[in-house]
């Protein structure tokens, strides 16, 4: 087992909206990534996905609110720190983001040198512009990104440049854990496959530690990351390998998620779209009992009052549900 | 480069065509307005002359060296050729001045006051709206419908509340004229009193309301940007809150620098209000006083100035817009 790059204890993080209703979009999660491993992150919108990736970075604006829970990086609890000292010491060089919409990610006005010698002087005030320069060069020439975007204004990149450049901006500072929060679902498949190919450079060649990756496109997820994780009105309700969860997923939540995919294969077009029927819970009042149980098909009247925790099963794998693996495994056949 | 040097000429060559544009209308409008001049002129000279046949020649006279008796295309084309020689022609109300030397004496006044007055009420909105932006909760709550009412009240109205209150009912400050009435310019300490003395209203009345415009929409800018994905993005980089800041009012400023030019062009006509109100002795005046008489080339001579002034400013902000926003300099090069 490697060195635990990140661990997060029931982290639970809520919003307040305008007319002060509690929304709890991330409920007491826990999860661990290794040293060179990374994590992915899936679930319908509104699962708590992003609210998650936000709640890691340790750093909140209103109408985001920590409520309990540790985030532990590299050994070091940042959960209880100051915001000053989480913006100085940790944010940008412990860990990094890379936003959902990285496309409005840059200041228009401003060239791309100089906000990454605004990030870099966060941390090394000091530091000269000219070793500024050459630190970027050098990071954006191995990561073959031409060197000339540096003096570029934002808006004279491509919609896949600037999503590439803002990778590169995030992990200047080699960042132990970076979390990509759907770094390519804005792009064409071609600048998908560049950004994919970017961020396996820089896990490979050790600009970043570990990483943790949202996206909602399942088969995206099974080719970038190690391990899987399923979120669900703002819990984990599956966790496991990317081939498990894939190929072999348990939770009936999962097991709808991945069933919904659609499969270019003869007969696509003539068959019926499956997807999981209704929309997940509003998070201000919550149901009791399993939170999917309004929208499974596996239910049993008990699943809508007892409460589930995560359990753990073998090989690693975890899952939210009341019903037993045999038991699913039986009903899963039975279709 | 090279691109831009196409703009630039683009730019140039529109520039002239609106001026051309704008020459004719000059000279058509005055022209197009009920009333003859010449008669007016004559009715006042001729007070007591009772032969008709006196007056009809002082009419023909009058008519001849105005060059009124030609037809309407050879005036155009002779006011034309004097405009080239930067001769804007003698004015009819106050014959023989020429036309030039009125507006000489007006416009140092206008500029003195409108520009400081722009220039303040430009920058103290901004800095409110920016505030009230940054801040929110109470200063924002108690400023902007305070901004609302501001920029809400009509120029003039501004003026006499002024006038009625700080003038007349606590006869603070001078109501009327450039400088007390009897006084000779001429640079004293006196004199440089008294015109400071009459500044004060027809200032405040320009500034209080372009604080209210420019405040407003400062705010909606600010409060904009502030919510932009990059403010989200630099904060998880760690970048300092005050930096951000710096960004976001600077992004929002851009559009505020277009309405800043535009007031300054537009100085002149913006002018009328006050001056009137205030009977300031500056460009406002002058024209309503070139209406009123039907003098032609006065009324086309202080057009000219405001024309020549917008169009300046246009294409000042033009040229050097895209050097404050990369955005619109990317339009540029095309």
């Amino acid at each position: 087992m490697g060195k635990i790059m990140l661990e997060v204890n029931g982290l639970t993080t809520k919003y307040i909206t305008r007319y002060n209703e509690d929304v709890y979009a991330v409920n007491n999660v826990s999860f661990k990534v290794e040293e060179g491993r990374s994590v992915g992150i899936a679930g319908e919108s509104g699962c708590g996905k992003s609210t998650l990736a936000l709640s890691l970075m340790g750093y909140y604006f209103a109408p985001l609110h920590y409520m309990k829970g540790d985030i532990i990086i590299d050994g070091r609890n940042i959960s209880g720190m100051k915001p000053d000292d989480v913006r100085k010491n940790i944010l940008g060089s412990e860990i990094a983001y890379i936003p959902q919409a990285a496309l409005n990610a840059l200041n228009p006005t401003r060239k791309v040198i100089k906000f990454i010698e605004d990030v870099v002087r966060v941390h090394n005030p000091k530091m000269h512009k000219k070793e500024i320069y050459d630190l970027a060069r050098e990071r954006f020439e191995t990561l073959n990104l031409p060197a000339e975007t540096l003096n570029k204004y934002p808006v004279e990149l491509s919609g896949g440049m600037k999503q590439r450049t803002v990778i590169a901006i995030s992990t200047i500072l080699s960042p132990k854990v970076l979390i990509a929060d759907e770094p390519s679902s804005a792009l064409d498949v071609t600048s998908q496959k560049m950004v994919i190919k970017m961020i396996h450079d820089l896990m490979e060649l050790g600009y970043i530690k570990s990483m943790i990756f949202i996206t909602h496109e399942l088969p995206l997820l099974y080719n970038v990351t190690d391990d899987i994780m399923v979120m669900y009105a703002g819990q984990v309700v599956e966790y496991g390998s990317a081939e498990q969860m894939v190929f072999d997923p348990l939770n009936p939540y999962s097991k709808g998620l991945m069933g919904s995919i659609l499969v270019p294969e003869d007969g696509t077009r003539d068959e019926k779209i499956v997807a999981i029927p209704g929309t997940p819970p509003n998070l201000k009042n919550p149901p009791d009992g399993c939170r999917f149980a309004e929208r499974c098909k596996y239910a049993k009247p008990h699943c809508r009052v007892y409460h589930v925790e995560l359990t753990e099963l073998s090989n690693g794998r975890a899952s939210r549900c009341i019903t037993s693996e045999q038991e699913l495994r039986e009903a899963y056949k039975n279709e | 480069m090279k691109g831009y040097r196409k703009y630039f000429t683009k730019k140039i060559i529109w520039f002239f065509i609106t001026l051309f544009a704008a020459v004719v209308l000059n000279f058509a409008l005055p022209r197009l307005m009920p009333g003859d001049p010449v008669a007016m002129i004559v009715s006042r000279v001729a007070q007591g002359i009772n032969d008709p046949a006196a007056i009809r020649q002082m009419f023909e006279s009058y008519q001849e060296r105005f060059g009124l008796d030609r037809p309407v295309i050879e005036q155009f084309f002779i006011y034309v050729g004097n405009l080239l020689q930067g001769d804007l022609g003698l004015s009819f109300s106050r014959y023989p001045r020429p036309v030039a030397d009125i507006i000489g004496a007006a416009l140092p006044w206008t500029i003195a006051l409108q520009l400081p007055a722009i220039l303040v009420g430009w920058l103290l909105g901004n800095v409110l709206g920016a505030l009230a932006a940054y801040i929110r909760k109470g200063f924002d709550k108690t400023l902007m419908p305070i901004m609302l009412f501001m920029g809400g009240i009509p120029a003039f109205g501004m003026a006499v509340i002024l006038l009625a209150v700080f003038g007349i009912t606590l006869g603070w400050l001078p109501v009327a004229g450039g400088f007390e009435q009897g006084l000779i310019p001429h640079f004293s300490w006196r004199f440089i009193a008294s015109i400071i003395r009459h500044y004060h209203l027809p200032f405040w009345s320009i500034v209080l309301i372009s604080i209210g415009g420019q405040a407003i929409g400062m705010r909606s800018m600010s409060i904009y940007e502030l919510n932009a994905d990059y403010v989200k993005y630099s904060r998880f980089m760690g970048i300092k809150d005050r930096k951000i800041v710096g960004y976001v009012f600077r992004n929002a400023m851009l559009p505020q620098v277009t309405g800043l030019a535009l007031s300054i062009g537009g100085m002149v006509g913006g002018a009328l209000v006050a001056e009137l109100i205030f009977s300031y002795p500056g460009l406002g005046t002058t024209i309503l006083q070139a209406i009123r008489e039907g003098d032609y080339p006065l009324i086309s001579g202080t057009a000219l100035v405001i024309t020549i002034m917008v169009l300046l400013a246009v294409f000042i902000l033009d040229v050097i817009y895209g050097f404050i926003d990369p955005r619109v300099k990317a339009t540029q090069y095309d």
